[in-house]
């Protein structure tokens, strides 16, 4: 374990295809922004390749979050996040094509994703690293450095707030 | 609260079948469900992995592995060049483009002082213009035409023409240069004049002339005879077409000629002052007449 370094290239590139992704994914739920979200995961993983010497491989991937994090942060400008569905994407009740039952369901998914975007940036990366990425609360709360408890907390804070939103209560 | 882990459990996909059976019980279940099924199907910008990696290994290449990696902002970028170019520009002309020129018209002749206050004194129809920040460490200026220098005591003083150049210390000289024409008279000390990478020292006195790219041998003049500046040219064995030439600087006519020999050798002088007196004072020793119509003069061969 010890003499896998980071600054080995091999370890490198496995490290990065691996998490590249779900780095990527990680700020666009912080920022929603598309355009931005891979160049911030990119420079992440520069600055890991640039600190390779002082980065344990078993602690990389949280510090990879951290950095895109921060590097979020800096960002001077923080629009608001706008999130869409990907095309062709199934309704919960395939069978169900009646045009009463897709008008609501299209009308539920927008009210939805305007829930999201309305989230605080901390439920909402729980929320969609959980939803999206099928990540398990304790997997996030060792990328987020945050106790499981915190995590399933700001879940269901999420849970809350969209459900709330959505029925209009 | 039982409610609320049970859902908790089932977004985290440990829920048992019993759990699951309980839960769908719920009646804000289907909501729920429809959260979780909907919220899944939010799109992510998709990685090219392959291709983000040969970028990332491009942009940490060019970086030194130590050097700090800046990302270019590129509109910032254009902002601060565009910034860049301006000042470097108004600099440019406020601080450097500094050329002074002197010019005269046709029948003009212009008296100034150069800032170390060397005399110039402007023949009709030529120009001069030199470099007035550089002029303490460089006494360079450049002349179209002709002109007479009075050089104070100093750095090489050099008069660029485009055919040759003219160096002194400090002296009273008169450069000429027309078409095809160049003349250098010395009038006091000794200047030195460039032709084609050849060096030619003239003292007090000579002249160093070159007509049509042939140099004339040296020539003596009298230097009390300071013609243009005394409002009349002299010419000594000079081909018509430069006197003419000249009387067209002075006085602001075109001259044409009939049946006349322009290589003709004239040796005298005419006026400033009074363009008749002058036109006579050419043609009468060369048997010729002329006729002023306008501003256009002929002259003619009244032999033929």
């Amino acid at each position: 374990m010890t003499d896998k370094s980071l600054c080995d290239e091999m370890y490198f590139n496995e490290f990065y295809t691996s998490h590249i992704q779900s780095a990527s994914n990680f700020a666009y739920f912080k920022s929603g922004d598309k355009s931005t979200s891979l160049d911030l995961a990119q420079e992440a993983f520069i600055k890991i390749w640039e600190n390779c010497a002082k980065i344990e491989l078993s602690k990389a991937k949280s510090y990879l979050f951290t950095v895109v994090n921060n590097l979020f942060l800096n960002l001077v400008k923080h629009d608001k996040v706008v999130f869409e569905y990907a095309k062709s994407s199934p309704y919960l009740d395939v069978d169900n094509q009646s045009p009463d039952y897709l008008l609501e369901e299209e009308e539920f998914k927008d009210k939805l994703k305007n829930a999201i975007a309305d989230l605080t940036e901390g439920e909402r990366e729980v929320f969609l690293m959980n939803r999206i990425d099928g990540k398990k609360y304790r997997e996030i709360a060792e990328i987020l450095e945050i106790s499981q408890k915190a995590v399933e907390k700001r879940m269901s804070s999420a849970l809350k707030k969209l459900r709330a939103k959505i029925d209009g209560i | 609260m039982k409610e609320k882990n049970d859902i908790l459990k089932w977004l985290n996909r440990e829920t048992s079948d019993e759990e699951l059976l309980r839960l769908k019980e719920t009646n804000n279940f289907k909501t729920l469900e429809k959260i979780a099924h909907y919220s899944a199907q939010i799109e992510t910008p998709k990685v090219d992995i392959k291709e983000a990696l040969a970028a990332l290994k491009i942009k940490t290449q060019n970086s030194s592995k130590k050097g700090k990696f800046v990302q270019f902002n590129f509109k910032q970028l254009y902002k601060y060049a565009a910034a860049i170019v301006v000042l470097v520009a108004t600099s440019y002309f406020l601080l450097f483009n500094n050329t002074s020129s002197f010019k005269t018209k046709f029948a003009q002749t212009k008296t100034f002082n150069l800032p170390d206050n060397s005399e110039v004194i402007l023949n009709a129809n030529s120009e001069i213009s030199y470099a007035e920040k550089d002029w303490k460490t460089n006494r360079n200026l450049n002349l179209k035409g002709e002109a007479y220098f009075k050089v104070q005591k100093g750095k090489k003083f050099t008069v660029n023409t485009e055919i040759g150049q003219v160096t002194v210390l400090g002296t009273q000289f008169n450069v000429k240069k027309r078409a095809n024409y160049f003349e250098v008279k010395t009038f006091e000390g000794l200047v030195s004049v460039t032709y084609k990478n050849k060096e030619v020292k003239l003292p007090r006195g000579t002249i160093f002339k070159v007509v049509n790219g042939v140099i004339d041998a040296t020539n003596t003049f009298d230097v009390n005879e300071k013609s243009w500046l005394q409002k009349e040219s002299n010419f000594k064995s000079i081909a018509l077409r430069f006197v003419l030439a000249e009387i067209e600087n002075q006085f602001e006519y075109t001259i044409e000629t009939k049946d006349v020999d322009l290589d003709i050798l004239y040796s005298g002088g005419f006026t400033h002052t009074d363009i008749n007196i002058a036109l006579q004072s050419i043609t009468i020793p060369l048997q010729l007449s002329y006729k002023i119509d306008g501003k256009k003069i002929t002259i003619y061969n009244y032999g033929k």
